[in-house]
């Protein structure tokens, strides 16, 4: 327990060191830079969605590609999410246990990640999984037909394993600090009452653990929801996901911007409540 | 370089916690040691005189001058932080001429005055290491030595010794005294340790509830608290609640002690108070009644080494007795001069659970 | 430990097969290419469009570091010095944008706004660097905040001023120097995230502003070597990126 003074948090008179005038001089750069070109263009998104009274939002709900993009999005963003959640808990699981040093050149390899380019990635698995990928032609000598084992990549599915790229280190990085913290000796006392070793970890750690696998899922769900360059840079806009179909529709000259301004909002709106979701679990497990 | 509260009140907003009515008054070369249960205020009182706090009311004066406005960075006090806070990236004297270098002392000339104050705390030859290379004890003298080396006109500690361990802790007595009566400044010790309190302070003050309740020297404290609440928190004690009976007789649920009564009209309420050192212990039962005499049994028995902590359960009461006899304990003495009365628990008016 | 092997393997796989590519002869069709050779990467290094578009990178990274620094330090000062709720809150909130808004939204609503006669910055490198800082900002914001707590950096700002520091020096000597390590690992994984940044680049950039990763795109259609050659000319400076910033933070905490 701390008893410097000012460390209290109830210190409500006791006086910030700088004051109210410093704060205020040193936030504004931050805040004029945040309005002019985060919120200004959000506002200008909104606005254009408005445009013409909500018509466009009747459009947008009234065109079946809308609803195939938000199909795919919503496979995509179950499906790479609740994969990389698995990869990454029992990655982090094994990171938990190896000693410090070990865990720090591990963790390096596996953010390694995080800083790449998505075109990096999607060229990587046309290398690896394309139509005439090293796995691919692997499979093609075992018997496989490479243009299902090829086409596999190109599909929401394929996608999400692409994403997974880049989400499992996420993940790793969200659980490995309440591993870590988790105390073992719990899995020692369950299995001194008689549980296996996989019951054991079902019942001690995993109900112990749900909330940041929780958070983990929404962080990551709310990324694969939101990208786009690895799927463009992959399969063109070919496959129907939200993100798609809201750059073909910005992208292609005289179309209908009301319309890709809804989608927009939809999209944010989708990508906040997941995130949202994941701040409130986070909130609850810190009270 | 005296240091002087007048009428001071804070209230942290939202809240009951604060201090309130605070008139105190720390002389010129004397340590004051501020002691209290956590929440009572006692940090609260260094962080108004710091100025990280500023007063709803009343004032705070350093050497007569009114401070109570002033940013803590103007006030010349030097503060010595329970984790000590030292720089993490300045060496040991870069840490201690710091204080001389916003002050724009030359660089030779602060450098050389750093360095005789790391010597005054025998850390002379550290001076360029750095700050997490040093044990918990070490860098408590390098905040010490930080804190003095401006000449600072008051120097305030704020549980100083509370992150060492039991061994260091008394070395560190000594060694903080040593360097507070050589720089001959009003000192405020905030702390939780009454021993501590008891054993460096000029005089204690003890706080309750945001107010002081009692300043005193240790002695004076410790032998004749105000109140009830000193005496529980001062020292351990025997408290009693009574009534005084007639001139010279009390009344409580141990029985009818004999004892000065000076100050309390028969029939009125009281509280009895016995340090358990100055209870005495008998072997076996007197061979005829005497006054202040009981006896009974032991209901628990502790060695502690050079001391025995026992409690004797005297009908409805408990004796606590502290002694270093050995052989058993059947009945107690307590000697008339031994027995202080206090003005009774107010809370005990409304309970009335007198025996 | 045998789904982290599995891991590592598909972690390592794509970046193997891209080095591998890049200096292969020729690969269609086979497991893998064949001869070897170093004219993949001379073809990029000459080429004229991945001689600007790499230009341009380092022209809009330099610029995003530079103007994140100016932002996010004294940002960062102004959050940790104020110990209201509310403040801590909505720095909450600003660090989350970044997963809760896509990129493709942001980017959609520069175009609306910057490509109005108001407003015609639109394919300028000026836009394209305030679009980097906006969304490299909340990475850096984050990093200070949290070295900034660790450090226990209100404390030692409070010794500072029991010893006589005005605001100004408490600053200059004990704020800066303090978070320089968790800076420089904060700018380097900006760095990182501004060089691979492809998303609202691709809306925003202009024909002649275009970054690295936009002209990458393109050469995805052309032959394999040249285009393995070009993607690992970005992965390489992202693990750079990377190596630095683990060093950095290394050396912070030593």
């Amino acid at each position: 327990m701390t008893r410097t003074p000012g460390t209290s948090r109830k210190s409500g008179r006791a006086i910030p060191l700088a004051g109210r005038g410093v704060r205020l001089a040193f936030a504004l750069p931050a805040a004029v830079i945040f309005a002019v070109f985060f919120l200004l263009p959000l506002l200008s998104v909104v606005r254009e969605a408005a445009d013409d009274h909500g018509a466009a939002f009747g459009r947008v709900l009234a065109d079946p590609v809308f609803w195939r993009g938000v199909r795919g999005s919503l496979v995509l963003g179950t499906l790479a999410p609740a994969f990389s959640v698995l990869v990454g808990f029992l990655v982090a699981l094994n990171l938990a246990r190896l000693s410090e040093r070990a865990r720090a050149v591990a963790l390096f390899a596996i953010s390694l990640p995080l800083t790449f380019s998505g075109l990096v990635i999607a060229y990587g698995f046309i290398l690896v999984f394309g139509r005439s990928g090293f796995v691919t032609l692997l499979l093609a000598k075992l018997g496989a037909d490479p243009a299902v084992v090829g086409g596999f990549i190109f599909t929401p599915m394929g996608l999400g394993l692409a994403y997974s790229y880049y989400l499992i280190p996420r993940v790793v990085l969200v659980m490995l600090p309440v591993l870590t913290n988790f105390d073992r000796a719990q899995i020692a006392a369950a299995r001194s009452l008689g549980a296996n070793s996989f019951t054991a970890h079902l019942d001690i750690l995993v109900p112990q653990v749900m909330p940041a696998l929780i958070t983990a899922f929404c962080l990551t769900a709310a990324v694969a929801i939101g990208a786009y360059g690895t799927a463009l840079a992959l399969v063109g806009t070919q496959v129907n996901i939200l993100p798609l179909v809201l750059y073909s529709k910005i992208s292609d000259a005289g179309s209908d911007f009301p319309a890709a301004a809804a989608i927009s909002l939809l999209l944010m709106g989708l990508c906040c409540a997941v995130v949202g979701a994941a701040e409130l679990i986070r909130a609850r497990r810190a009270a | 370089m005296s240091v002087r509260f007048e009428n001071v009140s804070f209230r942290y907003p939202g809240s009951t916690a604060g201090v309130f009515d605070i008139d105190l008054e720390i002389a010129t070369g004397e340590l004051l040691a501020v002691i209290g249960p956590s929440g009572s205020g006692k940090s609260t009182l260094l962080k108004l005189l710091a100025g990280f706090a500023v007063p709803d009311a009343g004032r705070i004066l350093v050497d007569g001058r009114d401070v109570t406005d002033l940013e803590p960075h103007e006030r010349a006090l030097g503060v010595v932080f329970q984790s000590y806070a030292l720089f993490p990236h300045m060496s040991l004297w870069r840490n201690v001429a710091y204080p001389l270098k916003v002050r724009g002392t030359p660089k030779a000339e602060r450098r050389q005055r750093a360095l005789d104050a790391l010597a005054r705390v025998g850390l002379a030859e550290f001076a360029e290491r750095a700050p997490t290379s040093l044990s918990g004890g070490q860098q408590q003298r390098v905040a010490l030595a930080r804190a003095l080396v401006f000449s600072p006109r008051a120097l305030l500690l704020d549980e100083p010794l509370s992150a060492l361990d039991a061994a260091l802790r008394h070395g560190m007595r000594d060694e903080i005294l040593r360097v507070q009566r050589g720089a001959g400044i009003a000192t405020l010790h905030v702390t939780h340790d009454q021993e501590e309190a008891l054993s460096m302070g000029d005089r204690v003050a003890v706080m309750h509830a945001g107010r002081l309740i009692q300043v005193a020297a240790p002695r004076e404290l410790y032998d004749r608290p105000a109140s009830r609440t000193v005496a529980a928190f001062v020292g351990h004690a025997n408290l009693w609640d009574g009534e005084v009976r007639a001139p010279g007789r009390v009344v409580t649920r141990l029985g009818e002690l004999a004892c000065d009564t000076a100050g309390f009209e028969p029939g009125g309420r009281t509280c009895v108070l016995v340090r358990p050192e100055q209870v005495v212990p008998l072997a076996e039962l007197p061979g005829a009644a005497r006054p202040n005499v009981f006896y009974g049994r032991i209901s628990e028995d502790r060695f502690l080494g050079a001391v025995r902590r026992c409690d004797l359960e005297v009908g409805s009461g408990l004796v606590r007795i502290e002694t270093n006899i050995r052989t058993a304990i059947a009945a107690v003495s307590i000697p008339p001069e031994a027995i202080r009365l206090l003005p009774p628990d107010p809370t005990a008016l409304h309970t009335g659970s007198l025996s | 430990m045998l789904a982290t092997i599995l891991y590592l393997l598909f972690l390592l796989a794509p970046i193997a097969l891209l080095a591998l590519g890049s200096v292969g002869e020729t690969w269609t069709n086979t497991l893998l290419p064949s001869g070897f050779t170093g004219r993949w990467y001379a073809e990029v290094a000459a080429d004229p469009s991945f001689q600007r578009a790499f230009l341009t990178s380092l022209k809009v990274v330099a610029a995003t570091c530079i103007l994140d620094m100016l932002i996010a330090v004294p940002l960062a000062y102004a959050i940790h010095a104020s110990a209201r709720r509310g403040v801590q809150a909505a720095a909450r909130v600003v660090t989350l944008l970044p997963v809760a808004t896509p990129e493709l939204v942001l980017g959609f609503g520069f175009i609306l706004v910057f490509s109005s006669d108001w407003l015609p910055w639109l394919g300028s490198i000026w836009l394209l660097i305030a679009a980097h800082v906006v969304v490299t900002l909340p990475y850096l914001l984050n990093i200070l905040l949290s070295d900034m707590g660790h450090l226990r950096l209100d404390e030692l700002e409070r010794v500072a001023a029991t010893l006589g520091a005005p605001f100004s020096s408490r600053f200059l000597d004990i704020v800066l120097p303090l978070i320089r390590h968790s800076l420089l690992a904060g700018l380097i994984t900006v760095s990182a995230i501004s060089i691979g940044e492809f998303q609202i680049s691709n809306l925003i950039a202009g024909f002649l502003s275009r970054t690295y990763p936009i002209t990458l795109l393109q050469a995805f259609y052309g032959a394999t070597g040249f285009a393995c050659a070009a993607t690992i000319v970005l992965l390489v400076l992202a693990v750079l990126a990377s190596a630095g910033g683990a060093l950095t933070a290394r050396a912070a905490r030593g």
